[in-house]
């Protein structure tokens, strides 16, 4: 720094900056971080960027492969002919409440709790602009899954329904105008609540969740209700289609959608007399954009109104603190691993601790596993063929298997690099540090075991298995995937931590979070093909002698030794996917400088 | 250029800032000293508009910050205990944001900004993402974008956090200097001996009262009345009524 400061005081020059200048500041803002952003991850993280590309493109063709299909067969004439537009409608109606209830919590987070605001509202811009600022990030980080699924899912209809060109090029003005709409409404919704109703905004967040939840189950039912028997069929279709009348509102936005891209899919061949289908298609095109930028200036005027007194008003609650207090399960916890060293055992109520008193972590868990188990409760209803039960148990092992999968990643994965700057207190105490990684470790897999194999001999019961073999198959392999996961995470947690992060998602995003994924993922298919296999051949073996080599294998694999050779398999896999992460996570622990 | 008529702000039923009445003029450094929750940060959000007081009126260069907000913050530099810096800017391209945000033209915000990296000694670091900063650098480029447009009024909690010696000099000179160009500097501390340094006028608060307010000088005449240091006035003034009586019965 320079010792001397020879700069008499200047009165301030330059005045309050218009709209127009307003906004081209903060774009210019958006696009050097773009800039910064795209430079430095091709810079230091082409490998991360490659693979989160490449499978967001195998994903994406996984699923216009699927609805390509899907659609192929719909058109076909005996099903029906216009199924499409009842299934949109509903689609979209779903997905408008769902950017609704996500836009406004995500507006809240950053309207009313992001360090940012905090900063830019201590400068001369205008709440307008501030909310406008937000309000794109909401859009965004609220619609990106829908134009990753959703997308898929347009472009597979168009294809095979033969859409003309325009289809395709309508498709984006559409989504990008139909997102704005609900997420305006969130928008407005979170600024009213927060104005209005500051002291029972959480209460207002709860029963919100609620409705959507309410509404989308609703609606589930609605679809499979009676779905017993003739699935598929023109008569499941009629009647269908008579439930799902009620999205047909022609005051709703997602009507406005679905009706606007169907007419743009037709060929002005199809319809002679009248406008064409493409005329129609741009007047709805004209309702979206009119509605988005109608609500999106409500939004904004009503940001300029209240936002700056909102943020105030926030404030005027005293902040609750909340008496720390051991609760039964702590003790219960404590006691019950009374077989463990004591370190090990005091670092795991810690981190049962941190669990149960961050309603994130485990408001995310119940909410997965709740909505897994009350599709395998309602497994019945769909119209299986019973042969295949026992295969159908194994996919709902992997997709247990799956959802454990995002939660080792999401939330054991940076348990280290959350010990951060903390992790100096772990390493000082009298402690082995190889008891941290191994409280961890159990956390993660004592925590999974019991709700993953009740899910699967759920699972299991409602599939009216009546093999022990396979249930035991089942039972095994979900505890093989529930070890593997928990060590693959804390293993890899500790050999690739970020210590300086503070955000459990962001570290669970990065390189070593995606490449945890990626081998869970790889994991969890290889232990379930090595005991759906054999089982799946062993059920369905014919006598017929095996006359080629591959023949013989295949016999082999379904025979008695092939499905123990599979159990030994799947025993081993798991052996080692345990042993040689957490080996490879303790060494770096140990040689990790705190 | 800061005035509180009367000022209240609550949380609930607790009053964070009880009826403070203070005025602070151009070219003076004010220092505002406290315990933990005594409504330092309180006083210092509702000067520069993040909070609003719940009666009583703050003027900032005569403009009333919760009508006239824009024109108010226009008026103010604000340097805050936990500096926000945008992650994937570097140093330079902040300042530029901040130099767009108040107005500024292209020469006049290069030169400004010249003029910043020089005073904080930010070229060696400037070019790199704020990501990679230390707390201390971020904290001397939150100073010199606070000063970018030459405020009115600079406004700094605990500006001291994290900066090394050699820096903490500099900002002292600093603030001294441009307090004497005409600036007012107000600053909340818990370092008794940087107020008793570097500012014109102390406030003393405690669970939102002022209990204190004088000049440096009359702070001195003061203590050497008492035959007392400001450590010890400090712990009186701010002392609960079980510490005074623990003070009294003790020899």
């Amino acid at each position: 720094m320079s010792t001397v400061v020879n700069n008499d005081f200047i009165p301030p020059v330059g005045g309050l900056l218009v709209e127009r200048e307003e906004s081209r500041v903060f774009w210019q803002l958006r696009v050097r971080m773009a800039i910064a952003t795209a430079r430095w991850m091709l810079a230091t993280a082409r490998l991360r960027m490659s693979l989160v590309g490449s499978l967001s493109l195998f994903f994406w063709l996984g699923l216009f492969v699927l609805f390509y299909h899907g659609f192929a067969f719909l058109s076909s004439p005996s099903i029906h002919t216009n199924v499409v537009e009842p299934l949109y409608n509903a689609f979209f109606l779903a997905l408008m409440l769902m950017l609704v209830f996500s836009s406004g919590i995500i507006l809240y987070g950053g309207l009313f709790s992001s360090p940012e605001v905090s900063f830019l509202l201590t400068t001369p811009t205008r709440a307008q602009r501030i909310y406008q600022h937000k309000f794109q990030e909401a859009v965004w980080f609220s619609s990106w899954g829908f134009v990753l699924l959703g997308s898929p899912t347009l472009v597979a209809y168009g294809v095979a329904s033969q859409a003309p060109w325009y289809y395709f090029a309508l498709l984006l003005p559409f989504v990008v105008a139909f997102v704005y709409i609900p997420a305006a409404i969130g928008g407005i919704v979170c600024l009213l609540v927060v104005d209005r109703l500051p002291s029972i905004r959480v209460h207002a967040l709860v029963l919100s969740l609620v409705a959507v939840v309410a509404s989308m189950s609703w609606l589930i039912w609605t679809i499979f209700n009676g779905a017993e028997t003739n699935l598929m069929t023109p008569e499941w279709f009629q009647e269908l289609f008579s439930r799902l009348r009620f999205t047909e509102q022609r005051l709703l936005p997602s009507w406005w959608l679905s009706t606007g891209l169907l007419e743009a899919s037709r060929s002005p061949a199809m319809v002679p007399l009248g406008d064409p289908p493409w005329a129609q298609s741009l007047m709805y095109l004209a309702l979206l954009v009119s509605n988005a930028m109608f609500f999106n200036l409500v939004g904004t005027w009503l940001a300029g109104k209240v936002y700056r007194a909102s943020y105030s008003r926030l404030y005027d609650e005293p902040s609750v603190r909340r008496r720390a207090s051991t609760w039964w399960l702590d003790s219960v916890l404590a006691r019950g691993a009374f077989f463990l060293p004591h370190d090990v055992r005091m670092l795991l109520v810690k981190d049962f601790r941190l669990f149960r008193r961050d309603p994130v972590q485990w408001s995310q868990f119940i909410i997965s596993f709740g909505l897994l188990a009350l599709y395998v409760v309602n497994i019945r209803r769909l119209s299986y063929i019973p042969n295949y039960s026992a295969m159908i148990g194994f996919l709902n092992l992997a997709v247990v298997g799956l959802i454990l999968s995002t939660f080792t990643t999401r939330f054991i994965f940076p348990m280290i690099s959350l010990e951060g700057r903390r992790l100096w207190i772990l390493g000082l105490l009298p402690i082995r540090r190889d008891a941290i990684l191994w409280s961890k470790f159990l956390f993660a897999a004592v925590g999974s075991l019991l709700p993953c194999m009740t899910l699967v001999l759920l699972s299991d019961l409602m599939l009216q298995i009546n093999l022990p073999l396979v249930i035991i198959f089942h039972q095994v392999s979900c505890v093989v995937l529930c070890v593997g996961l928990s060590a693959i995470a804390v293993g890899l947690g500790a050999k690739m931590p970020d210590l300086r992060a503070h955000s459990p998602s962001k570290i669970a995003a990065g390189f070593g979070g995606t490449l945890n994924l990626v081998i869970s993922a790889g994991y969890i298919v290889l232990v379930v093909l090595l005991t759906a296999l054999p089982v799946h051949l062993f059920l369905g073996a014919g006598q017929e002698a095996p006359q080629t080599f591959i023949d013989q294998c295949i016999h082999f694999m379904g025979s008695s030794a092939g499905i123990a050779s599979g159990i030994a398999l799947t025993l081993l896999t798991g052996v080692v996917a345990t042993v040689w992460p957490m080996q490879v996570g303790l060494r770096a622990f140990r040689k990790l400088e705190l | 250029m800061i005035e509180f008529d009367q000022v209240t702000r609550n949380y609930g039923l607790k009053k964070a800032v009880d009826r403070l009445t203070l005025s602070i003029q151009p070219g003076e450094l004010f220092a505002l000293l406290g315990p933990n929750g005594a409504g330092k940060t309180t006083t210092i959000k509702m000067i520069v508009g993040l909070l609003r007081p719940t009666a009583g009126t703050v003027r900032i260069c005569s403009y009333d910050i919760v009508r006239e907000t824009r024109q108010a913050n226009r008026c103010l530099g604000y340097v805050p205990e936990e500096p926000y810096l945008y992650e994937k800017l570097s140093g330079r391209e902040f300042l530029q944001f901040i130099a767009d945000l108040y107005g500024l033209g292209r020469e006049e915000a290069a030169i400004r900004i010249a003029r910043e990296i020089q005073n904080f000694s930010l070229a060696e670091f400037v070019d790199q993402m704020t990501e990679s900063y230390s707390h201390g650098m971020k904290q001397r480029l939150v100073f010199a974008a606070a000063l970018l447009h030459d405020p009115a009024v600079l406004v700094l909690d605990e500006p001291m956090v994290g900066l090394d010696p050699r820096s903490m000099r500099i900002v002292k000179d600093l603030l001294r200097e441009r307090a004497n160009a005409g600036m007012v500097v107000f600053m909340s501390t818990h370092t008794l001996g940087l107020a008793e340094e570097i500012a014109d006028r102390i406030g003393i608060v405690d669970r939102g009262r002022l209990r204190f307010l004088g000049t440096v000088s009359e702070l001195r005449q003061q203590l050497a009345q008492e035959h007392t240091s400001l450590e010890r006035m400090y712990l009186e003034l701010t002392a609960t009524a079980e510490e005074a009586a623990a003070r009294e019965s003790s020899p």
